[in-house]
């Protein structure tokens, strides 16, 4: 009985951990850049939400496709009407598992790797992205860069236009978190 | 025995918690994008079908440069292999400057060769379709006044060289392939145009357009009009505008090719005066070259 009331203590502990592992972030910033011969294409949201479970590893990150804002609205219109149809797919979605268990509850800079499936234009590509988790004072910020090729995710370019278009963009993340009640 | 079993279902619970904890983030997640923003819905690619305008403006600091033919003739007497099936003959050439003051508002400009008229326009987007169908369609308001500097001749006075349109343009993207469109509108020709006489200065008209997309990037489009105009109605010689026409856009270039019966572009020319028939080959190629200049400051790449 004794053993028992051990393990019961120390399952509730477990419990209780994973009860705190929560750690939300409602406005990560996504920005995508990329050069081609005739303009860059730039946008930027802060629109981006996410959620990490520290017990677990989970890495979850979510934007809605027309929260991007382009300095063109011309670029933005076809953004999301041309390439990321994003009335039919409105949202890009990222699903993983930190590889790592970074210690919360010291201060530092964690390079960490993040596995997972990267849901861009409803086509799913597994991807491994190095990030950094930063801790500060009990504030967990994470930042990620990588590249996505239209061509993965199958978002298709006119010949016509294809001078004016890169085929690969570079996306940008940064992501504060609090803890999640 | 009997502990080790406790032990196990423990186990079993904790590995249950751990999964739950999975779903735990994703209904947290679900719970944070619960209440998505709705946003205005791009109806259609262009400012202009064929005949009609439509609802969508250009945007804040953008300029768009439109150039519009309307060509002679395919067939009948006028048309042929002697004309190049029209292409020879260029019966209006239609130059227009549409320029956002702010994302709803637009100042436009525009000369035609028809009547050498010169026209003011003030475009007011009032209300967006949304993504969340709390608008379910978009209405834009136009006001044009247009002026004949050079018919002196036929139009003695300033004032009597003047027209004035005025049209309340309704559209709703019923999907992501077919947009419908209808534009009520009033025409007032200060001397009636054509002048004829019996001709009425002013006249109610309706325009009907449709847009259906084909690719990402191109789409069929197809106008028509008619205005309520009992002299029109009575004198056989007038027709409705018929346009059809295939679109495509090219990053900041919109290109469309359409065949109409109609030789004017300008809206007051064109629900004023249109007198050529499908059945006598007064049928025409035209088309629309529209090139989107962006004034917005440079954005520098540091910011992204």
């Amino acid at each position: 009985m004794k053993h028992i009331s051990i393990i019961l203590l120390a399952w509730l502990s477990i419990m209780n951990q994973t009860g705190q592992g929560l750690y939300a972030c409602k406005n990560a910033q996504i920005s995508l850049f990329s050069s081609a011969p005739i303009e860059d294409i730039a946008a930027k949201t802060s629109s981006g939400t996410s959620v990490y479970n520290s017990a677990t590893g989970d890495l979850i990150f979510s934007v809605a496709i027309n929260t991007f804002k382009f300095p063109k609205a011309l670029m933005q219109e076809h953004f999301n009407s041309d390439y990321l149809e994003s009335d039919k797919y409105p949202r890009a979605t990222f699903k993983g598992k930190i590889q790592e268990h970074p210690d919360l509850t010291n201060d530092g800079n964690y390079p960490i790797t993040v596995t997972g499936e990267l849901d861009v234009h409803n086509v799913k590509q597994t991807r491994t992205i190095p990030a950094t988790l930063t801790v500060a004072g009990g504030i967990i910020t994470m930042k990620a860069e990588f590249t996505v090729k239209c061509v993965d995710h199958h978002i298709d370019i006119p010949r016509l236009v294809f001078h004016n278009i890169a085929e690969s963009i570079k996306i940008n993340v940064t992501a504060t978190y609090t803890a999640a009640k | 025995m009997k502990k080790h079993i406790a032990l196990l279902a423990l186990l079993a619970v904790t590995m249950g918690a751990r999964a739950q904890q999975k779903s735990a983030a994703d209904s947290l997640m679900n719970a944070m994008n619960a209440n998505e923003k709705p946003v205005p819905v791009t109806i259609f690619k262009s400012s202009r079908l064929v005949l009609a305008q439509t609802t969508e403006t250009v945007k804040k600091n953008e300029l768009n440069f439109q150039i519009i033919h309307r060509f002679g003739d395919i067939a009948g007497s006028n048309g042929g292999g002697q004309t190049a099936f029209g292409i020879d003959r260029v019966n209006d050439v239609f130059f227009g400057f549409e320029y956002g003051v702010s994302d709803n508002f637009n100042i436009d400009l525009g000369r035609s060769t028809i009547g050498q008229l010169v026209q003011l326009e003030a475009k007011w987007a009032v209300m967006h379709q949304t993504s969340d169908n709390a608008s379910p369609f978009a209405v834009t308001l136009v006001g044009e006044a247009g002026a004949k500097p050079y018919q002196t001749a036929t139009f003695p006075t300033f004032s009597s060289r003047l027209s004035y349109l005025g049209q309340v343009i309704i559209a709703r993207k019923f999907s992501s392939d077919i947009s419908l469109q209808v534009s009520p509108t009033y025409v007032r020709d200060n001397t009636p145009f054509p002048l004829l006489p019996g001709n009425e200065q002013s006249f109610f008209a309706m325009q009907a357009s449709a847009r259906i997309k084909l690719t990402n990037h191109s789409g069929l489009i197809f106008d028509y009009a008619h205005p309520f105009s009992n002299f029109r109605k009575n004198t056989d010689t007038f027709e409705d505008p018929i346009g059809f026409g295939y679109e495509v856009e090219t990053g900041g270039h919109v290109f469309t090719v359409n065949i109409t019966n109609t030789n004017s572009v300008s809206e007051m020319n064109m629900l004023s005066n249109s007198q050529q028939r499908f059945s006598k080959g007064q049928y025409r190629i035209g088309f629309t070259i529209s090139r989107m200049f962006d004034f917005n400051p440079k954005v520098k790449k540091e910011k992204y």
